[in-house]
C-alpha cells in the first residue's frame, strides 16, 4: 500500500508539473500586447513597451548592441530587428520561453529580508535560493541592519495586473480562506441534507416525498442559476433582512455569508439527493437486501446498516475532492454576492493577462484536483475494505 | 418689480436649501462601483485611470482642488501667484501638513521638496513607465529634457535602469539642473518655471502629475517597492486613509486622524465603496438601505416613472448633473476589413467625402439614443460641441462652449434636437451618393460598430443606433452593422476594424487645447487623431485640407497666451471649423437619473482633472432627496 501511495504521489507530482508547464507555454503563445492595458497599448511608444516587457522578464536588452539598436559603425543591430519598424533595431530581444520557465521554477524559493517586527523590508530586493546559496549566504551583506532576518519563502511571483505588486501566494491564500469558509459550510449543509433527503426518497420511492424531491432536483437543474440566485437574494433580504452582499467588516459578518452559502448549497443538495437516491435504489434491488429482509431485519436496519453503507461508497470517493475544491470557490455566486474569493479570480487573471496569478492558480487547482482524486481512492478503501487499489483481480 | 420678485424667490429657495442642509446628515457614506471599474494601482503617480483616481484623490492632497462650482480652491497650497503673467508660478504651502500611515501615525512632515521628488518620479523613465509624463513634459521647462535623459540612461546598458532609478531630485542633481522647479522647504514655496506663459497652469496643479512624494518613503521602500505600493504600506497626506480593502468586494476609507485641514472641511467618518456586480444589484442594495445613492438604468427608471414598479420612489427621482465627459462619434479614416490588414476602400473613400460626413452630422436624430441614458429628458444629453461644458470661461463668465455654439449657429432647445435637419441631410446624402458613386463606392456603405460582447446594455443600445441609422439615413445609403469584441484595443482599435467609435473625453486641465489638441493633424501628441480616427493615413486631399485648416487654427489659438478671451475666441473658431467639416460628430453628455441622499450641488464639481470624487464638504440627508428638494438646491446653487 505504501509503495502504491508513493507511486501515486510521484505520478501526481509529474502531472502537476506537466499541467503547469503546458499552461506556462500556452500563456506565452498569446501576443505580448495582452501585457498592456488599453491605455498603455495606445499611448506607449514601442520602447516603453519593450522596457515594460523587459521588466516582466519576457524580453532581454540586446547583448549585441547593448540596447542602442545600432552597432558601433552605425548600422542596424541584426540581433534585435525582429520587431523593429524602423531602420535600426529595437534594442530588445525576445527571451526564450524555456529561460522564463527556468526562472519560474528557480524562483519558487525566494530569500526575503524581514525587519524586527516581521515585516518584509521592501527596499531590499529578494534573491532566489540558488543565488543566495551560491553567494555563501552573503547576498544581503551590507543591507542587513540590526534586527533584520533572512527567511526562505514560497514564491510564485507578483501579480502584475489584478493586485499589482502583491505576492501571488498572498493573494491566493487570502482569497482561498474566504472561499473555503463559505464552501466548507455549504458542503457540510449539502452533504447532510442531500444524503438525508436522498435516503428518504429511496425509502419512499414513488411516494409523495420522492416526487417532491425529484421535482426539486429537476427545477434546480432546469432553471438558470442566476435566476435562482436573484430570487434567493431578493427573498432573503426581504423576508429575513439578510445582507445582499458579503461584507467582512459588518458587525455580524456571518450574516453576510448566509445567502452565498444558501445559493451554493441549493445545487449541491440536489446533486447529492439525486446520486444518493440512485445508489440507494440500486442497492435496494440487490439480492443480499432481499435476503436480509427475508431474514426478518427491520427496514431501518436494512436501510442504514446495509443499503446506505454500500450506497455511500461511490459518494465518498468524491468527498475529499469536493472538500479540497472548496478553495476554488464559485465564479457565479462569488461574483453575484461580491465575495472576495477565488471563484472569479482565474477568469479575471486570464482576461487581464496576469501571468503569474494564472500560473499560481492553475498550480493550486491542479494540485487540489489530483490530490482530491487520490485521497478519494484511499478513502474508499477505508470505507469498503473489499476494494483493493493494488494487486490482481478486484483492482480499481 | 420683476427683479424684486426674483430676488425674493431666490432668497426663499436659498433658505429652503439651508433648512434642508441643516437637517440630519449622513455620518457614513455607502457608495458603489460596478466590478468592471475596480482600482488597479494604489500608486497615485503611476495611474491615469479614473477608477484609481476617484479613490486616490481622497488619500492625497495636491496643491489645489476645486469647489462645488468648479472654481480652483487652495488645498495643500494656501496661495498661488504668477509674477510674470503665467510663465512662472509660485505656490505657497500650508503649515503643519504631515505624511501618515494607514493607522494615522505621523511618518514625516510634508515639505516643498516632496513636490520635486514627485515630479522627478513622474519624469524618470525607469521609475514610472512614462505614466503622466505628457503634461509636465509639455509645460514645465526642462521636463522633457530630463525625461529623455533618464530614457537614454535606462536604455544604455552601460548605465541601465538601476542607474536611472538611483537618480533623485536633491540639490545638485541632474533633475535640479534641468527641470524648472525650485522648492524652498523653509519658506514652503514651490516655483514652477514653464516653457511658455500658460495661464491655465494652476488647473494642472489639481492633477496627479503634480502630486507630492516623500523621499523618505522611497528610501524606505525602494523604487520597485514604491511602484507596487499598496494601501497598507503607503503614506497618506489626504482627507482619508484606507482601513479595509478587498479586491472586488469593498474599500473602506476613514477620516485621517492627523489631517491638517480638519477644522476647515467636513468629512464623513467612514466611506464604504462597495463593488457590485451590476447596476441592477446596486438598485437592490439601495432599496435595502445598503447604498446612499444609485444611478438608474433605462428599464428601472422607466418602471419607476411609469409607476409599474417601485412607484414609491417616483417622488425621489433626481436628474444627475452632467459628468465631465463629452462623447463624440470618432470617425475612422483608415479602416481595415475584417482581416485587420486590408484597407476598407469603400468606407475610407466614403468617410473622406465631406458631404457624406455632413449627411451623418445633420441626418442622425439621436433622441432615442439619448433615451438609453436619460429616458425622461433625453435631450438633457444633447451635445453640439467637442469640448466639455464648464472647462473654461471667458472674463465675463461665459462658458467657452457657448462661443463654439455661437460659431456653429446651434443653441440647445429642451424640446427639440436642433442639429437634426432632415432636409439638409437629404441634400448632403444626394450629393454624397453622386460624388461617391463616381469614385466607385458601392451602396449601402457598411458602417461597422463594435461593442463589448459581455454587455447586454451595449447590445440593446446598438439596436437603437441601428434603427436610427436605418430610419434617418435610409437602408439604400448606409447600413450599421454591430459586431462584438472581448478586448477593444487588440481586436478592434489596433487592427482598425471599426468605422467609428463613440468615445468620451474628460479634460485633465482647464483649457480647450486639452480637447482640441487630441485631434490635430500630423501631431504625435494628438491622442484621438493617432489612435482612433487615424486621419494621418487617409490621402484624400480634401480631407487633409480640412484637417490642416483646423490644425492651423488650433496652433494659432494656442499661441495666444496674454489674452484669454482672445484665446478662447480663437479656439472656438478652430472647433467650429472641425465640426463644420464634420471631422468629428458630437454625440452626447452623460446625464442620467438617480435616487440619492447626497446633495449633488454640494459636491466638488470639476469638469476637468480628478477632484470630482473627493468626499469632502458634501451635504447629505438621511432620507433620499425628493425631486422638489433637489430642484430647490439646484436653484439655490444657481443663485449663488
Amino acid at each position: 500500500m505504501v509503495k502504491y501511495i508513493l507511486k501515486r504521489l510521484f505520478q501526481s507530482l509529474l502531472t502537476v508539473l506537466l499541467v503547469v508547464c503546458i499552461v506556462f507555454f500556452l500563456m506565452r503563445l498569446m501576443p505580448t500586447d495582452y501585457f498592456f492595458t488599453e491605455d498603455e497599448l495606445m499611448k506607449f511608444t514601442d520602447q516603453q513597451k519593450y522596457a515594460k516587457l523587459e521588466r516582466l522578464g519576457v524580453m532581454n536588452i540586446c547583448s549585441t548592441c547593448h540596447g542602442s539598436g545600432e552597432l558601433e559603425g552605425g548600422e542596424a543591430c541584426p540581433d534585435c530587428m525582429a520587431h523593429s519598424t524602423t531602420s535600426k533595431g529595437t534594442g530588445y530581444v525576445d527571451r526564450s520561453v524555456f529561460a522564463q520557465l527556468g526562472d519560474f521554477f528557480s524562483n519558487m524559493i525566494e530569500m526575503r529580508v524581514f525587519n524586527a517586527k516581521g515585516k518584509e523590508v521592501k527596499s531590499v530586493d529578494p534573491v532566489n535560493l540558488w543565488t543566495w546559496w551560491g553567494s555563501g549566504s552573503t547576498s544581503f551583506d551590507g543591507k542587513l541592519k540590526e534586527g533584520y532576518t533572512v527567511r526562505p519563502c514560497f514564491n510564485l511571483g507578483k501579480s502584475i495586473r489584478l493586485e499589482k505588486g502583491q505576492y501571488v501566494t498572498d493573494v491566493i491564500s487570502t482569497k482561498m480562506s474566504v472561499s473555503m469558509s463559505i464552501g466548507l459550510v455549504s458542503l457540510a449543509v449539502s452533504l447532510v441534507l442531500g444524503v438525508v433527503f436522498g435516503v428518504l426518497q429511496a425509502r419512499f420511492k414513488g411516494g409523495l416525498f420522492d416526487s417532491i424531491g425529484t421535482a426539486y432536483t429537476v427545477l434546480v437543474n432546469a432553471v438558470p442559476h442566476l435566476v435562482i440566485y436573484t430570487i434567493i437574494m431578493i427573498g432573503g433580504a426581504a423576508l429575513f433582512g439578510l445582507p445582499m452582499r458579503y461584507d467582512a467588516t459588518a458587525a455580524e459578518p456571518w450574516r453576510t455569508m448566509v445567502l452565498p452559502i444558501v445559493c451554493l448549497s441549493i445545487g449541491s443538495i440536489a446533486g447529492y439527493m439525486l446520486w444518493t437516491r440512485r445508489y440507494m435504489v440500486d442497492e435496494l434491488n440487490k439480492d443480499y437486501i432481499r435476503l436480509a429482509k427475508l431474514k426478518g431485519l427491520s427496514d431501518r436496519k436494512v436501510m442504514f446498516r446495509h443499503v446506505l453503507k454500500n450506497a455511500f461508497v461511490p459518494l465518498a470517493q468524491y468527498l475529499p475532492y469536493s472538500i479540497l475544491l472548496t478553495v476554488g470557490g464559485s465564479l457565479l455566486v462569488e461574483r453575484f454576492f461580491a465575495v472576495p474569493g477565488m471563484g472569479p479570480e482565474l477568469t479575471n487573471a486570464i482576461s487581464r493577462y496576469d501571468l503569474n496569478l494564472v500560473q499560481g492558480i492553475v498550480l493550486l487547482y491542479a494540485t487540489m484536483g489530483i490530490l482530491g482524486v487520490f485521497l478519494g481512492d484511499l478513502l474508499m478503501t477505508f470505507i469498503d475494505p473489499r476494494i483493493k487499489l493494488t494487486g490482481k483481480g478486484d483492482v480499481r | 418689480m420683476k427683479k424684486l420678485l426674483s430676488l425674493v424667490l431666490a432668497l426663499a429657495m436659498l433658505l429652503g436649501a439651508v433648512s434642508l442642509a441643516s437637517a440630519d446628515e449622513l455620518t457614513e457614506l455607502n457608495t458603489y462601483e460596478t466590478q468592471a471599474r475596480e482600482l488597479e494601482t494604489w500608486n497615485v503617480h503611476y495611474s491615469q485611470a479614473a477608477a484609481d483616481l476617484n479613490v486616490l484623490c481622497n488619500l492625497f492632497d495636491g496643491l489645489l482642488t476645486n469647489d462645488n462650482h468648479g472654481n480652483l480652491k487652495p488645498n495643500a497650497a494656501k496661495s498661488y501667484e504668477s509674477p510674470d503673467g503665467g510663465k512662472t508660478w509660485i505656490f505657497t504651502l500650508n503649515q503643519g501638513m504631515t505624511w501618515f500611515n494607514k493607522e494615522g501615525e505621523v511618518q514625516a512632515d510634508v515639505k516643498a521638496s516632496d513636490w520635486a521628488t514627485g515630479l522627478e518620479w513622474i519624469l524618470n523613465y525607469a521609475k514610472n513607465d512614462s505614466y503622466n509624463v505628457s503634461m509636465p513634459a509639455e509645460m514645465i521647462a526642462g521636463a522633457n529634457e530630463y525625461y529623455e535623459y533618464t530614457k537614454a540612461m535606462t536604455e544604455d546598458e552601460s548605465q541601465g535602469a538601476e542607474a536611472a532609478k538611483a537618480l533623485t531630485a536633491e540639490a545638485g542633481s541632474k533633475f535640479a539642473e534641468l527641470v524648472g522647479i525650485a522648492c524652498d522647504d523653509e519658506a514652503g514655496t514651490i516655483t514652477y518655471t514653464l516653457v511658455d506663459s500658460l495661464p491655465y497652469f494652476p488647473s494642472v496643479a489639481t492633477y496627479n502629475c503634480l502630486y507630492p512624494l516623500s523621499a523618505e518613503l522611497i528610501e524606505e521602500m525602494g523604487v520597485d517597492g514604491y511602484r507596487d505600493v499598496t494601501w497598507e504600506n503607503m503614506w497618506y497626506n489626504g482627507a482619508y486613509v484606507v482601513s479595509y480593502y478587498e479586491y472586488q468586494n469593498q474599500k473602506v476609507l476613514v477620516k485621517s486622524p492627523n489631517y491638517w485641514n480638519d477644522a476647515n472641511c467636513k468629512r464623513f467618518d467612514k466611506v464604504t465603496i462597495k463593488m457590485v456586480e451590476s447596476a441592477a444589484t446596486a438598485y437592490q442594495l439601495f432599496k435595502e438601505g445598503q447604498l446612499d445613492h444609485v444611478s438608474l438604468d433605462q428599464a428601472t427608471l422607466q418602471a419607476i416613472y411609469d409607476g409599474t414598479a417601485d412607484a414609491e420612489y417616483k417622488p425621489n427621482l433626481v436628474e444627475s448633473r452632467p459628468t465631465k465627459y463629452s462623447y463624440q462619434f470618432h470617425l475612422v479614416y483608415a479602416k481595415n476589413l475584417e482581416d485587420g490588414t486590408t484597407p476598407d476602400v469603400n468606407w475610407n473613400t466614403a468617410v473622406a467625402n465631406e458631404n457624406f460626413r455632413k449627411s451623418l452630422y445633420f441626418g442622425l436624430d439621436l433622441t432615442n439614443y439619448f433615451a438609453r441614458t436619460n429616458a425622461i429628458n433625453p435631450l438633457s444629453c444633447q451635445n453640439y460641441v467637442y469640448t466639455g461644458n464648464g472647462v473654461s470661461f471667458t472674463s465675463d463668465g461665459t462658458d467657452y462652449t457657448a462661443l463654439v455654439r455661437k460659431e456653429l449657429g446651434l443653441e440647445y432647445d429642451s424640446e427639440k434636437y436642433v442639429r437634426y435637419d432632415a432636409a439638409k441631410a437629404a441634400e448632403f446624402k444626394a450629393k454624397a451618393m453622386e460624388e461617391l458613386a463616381a469614385k466607385g463606392v458601392t451602396f449601402p456603405v457598411e458602417v461597422e460598430y463594435y461593442i463589448s460582447g459581455a454587455s447586454t446594455v451595449a447590445a440593446e443600445t446598438a439596436k437603437v443606433l441601428e434603427n436610427i441609422f436605418s430610419t434617418c439615413l435610409g437602408d439604400d445609403y448606409v447600413k450599421l452593422v454591430t459586431k462584438t469584441y472581448t478586448n477593444l484595443a487588440n481586436e478592434v482599435r489596433k487592427p482598425r476594424k471599426a468605422s467609428f467609435y463613440i468615445n468620451g473625453w474628460g479634460a485633465d486641465f482647464a483649457d480647450p487645447i486639452n480637447f482640441l489638441g487630441q485631434e490635430t493633424y500630423n501631431d504625435p501628441q494628438a491622442y484621438y487623431a493617432n489612435n482612433y480616427s487615424i486621419c494621418n493615413e487617409n490621402s484624400d486631399p480634401d480631407l487633409i485640407a480640412a484637417y490642416q485648416e483646423f490644425t492651423d487654427l488650433v496652433v494659432a489659438a494656442k499661441a495666444i497666451t496674454n489674452d484669454m478671451d482672445a484665446r478662447y475666441a480663437a479656439f472656438a473658431k478652430a472647433e467650429a471649423c472641425m465640426l463644420n467639416h464634420a471631422l468629428v460628430i458630437p454625440c452626447n453628455y452623460e446625464v442620467s437619473w438617480e435616487l440619492t441622499k447626497i446633495n449633488n450641488y454640494s459636491k466638488v464639481y470639476s469638469m476637468y482633472g480628478m477632484q470630482g470624487y473627493r468626499y469632502v464638504d458634501w451635504e447629505t440627508s438621511t432620507t433620499p432627496y425628493t425631486t422638489e428638494e433637489m430642484n430647490a438646491l439646484a436653484a439655490a446653487y444657481a443663485a449663488q
